[in-house]
């Protein structure tokens, strides 16, 4: 047993100093914490308090694609120069006109869940290793092709046009908006799972 | 003091002082506390693209990605900067542990859902949310518990400072 009074007459040699511990106090640990996490929230909500309102509004999810949009847009513009972007509407007058070829870039368990209709599924994965012979899947080097990935925030429909471009394709567009920008906009697609 | 068998067999008492050691915990403290405020700042000044890389993860209404994206980096920051200094250093090492859950179980999900995404931990770093994000963030929630059942807060700025202030109260009285 350690000897409370022999610490309290001597607490700075160093035998003793080792002996008293900070006590471990769970309230005192949470009490802490919580100041901590009440001046983030007081500091968080002051300086953020217009994407705080916009996000409880549901206008921020919209706010967050337009940027990953034009994100994407900026770097393909920087990296890929001949490769351009179609919009919602313009696809949809060829898908309609049956004149272009959609390739979904995306891993062939997501094309299987949702696609959209009639498009042909490409793994940029699989592309890239070579496991897909583009000149077996798409024999008309002129056709009018539109790639698309899950939208702004992913760049494998880019990736898929460069590819492309790179085999000797040379009338390919970028569907920007994506699968959920084809889905939210209510134009045809299918869902093989279902 | 600790137990543990040799290569000779045969079992000894292993000196566990290194864990506690005070230098030790400094370094810790410094280490998670500088990690956190670096992941922190760029967040707190650029909150859309963490807002953007939370919506990512495609897991939550856009209320909770408004108010995460807000209120995360400050907690970042403000625990990374009470670890630097020492201040609170075991609330701030709670606070910090339980956001590294959070980002534990975020990037088990996503990389049980086969996502490639950034995780979003470090603004300008690429880093994917996949089982090397997972262990590295499981060695660092290591560091906390240190920080966490061992820390004394001996070796910090404000343990110097009343240091000074107590070693000039004794010249005062002599």
């Amino acid at each position: 047993m350690t000897n409370i009074q022999d610490l309290a007459a001597n607490p700075s040699s160093k035998s003793n100093r080792n002996k008293i511990q900070t006590p471990f106090l769970w309230s005192q640990i949470i009490r802490d914490s919580l100041w901590i996490a009440v001046i983030a929230i007081l500091l968080g909500g002051l300086s953020n308090y217009s994407l705080v309102l916009k996000s409880i509004d549901g206008a921020l999810i919209t706010e967050i694609q337009q940027k990953q949009l034009s994100d994407l847009k900026s770097k393909a513009e920087q990296l890929y120069p001949g490769i351009s972007f179609i919009d919602l509407i313009s696809a949809k007058k060829l898908y309609d006109d049956k004149i272009a070829l959609f390739l979904d870039a995306r891993t062939v368990p997501e094309y299987q869940r949702e696609h959209i209709s009639g498009a042909i599924n490409l793994p940029i994965r699989a592309l890239v290793l070579g496991e897909i012979e583009l000149d077996n899947v798409l024999p008309d080097k002129g056709a009018l092709l539109i790639t698309y990935c899950d939208g702004g925030e992913c760049d494998i429909g880019l990736e898929l046009a460069k590819e492309l471009s790179k085999g000797g394709y040379n009338n390919i567009f970028v569907l920007g908006e994506g699968y959920p920008g084809w889905e939210s906009a209510g134009y045809p697609m299918e869902r093989p799972e279902l | 003091m600790g137990k543990c068998r040799l290569s000779d067999g045969k079992t000894r008492t292993v000196n566990m002082k290194l864990l506690h050691n005070d230098y030790l915990h400094l370094a810790v403290r410094l280490l998670i506390g500088g990690l956190f405020l670096y992941a922190g700042l760029p967040k707190i000044l650029d909150t859309m693209g963490f807002a953007a890389s939370i919506y990512n993860y495609k897991l939550f209404p856009s209320p909770v990605i408004g108010l995460t994206a807000a209120f995360i980096p400050w907690v970042e920051v403000l625990a990374g900067i009470a670890l630097i200094l020492g201040v609170k250093a075991r609330g701030a090492s709670l606070l910090i542990s339980v956001l590294l859950v959070v980002f534990i179980v975020l990037a088990a999900i996503s990389a049980i859902r086969g996502l490639d995404i950034d995780c979003g931990c470090f603004s300008g770093v690429e880093r994917k949310a996949n089982w090397v994000a997972i262990f590295e963030d499981i060695a660092l929630l290591g560091c906390t518990f240190i920080i966490f059942y061992l820390d004394r807060g001996r070796i910090s700025p404000i343990a110097l400072i009343k240091k000074i202030n107590n070693s000039a109260k004794k010249e005062t009285l002599s």
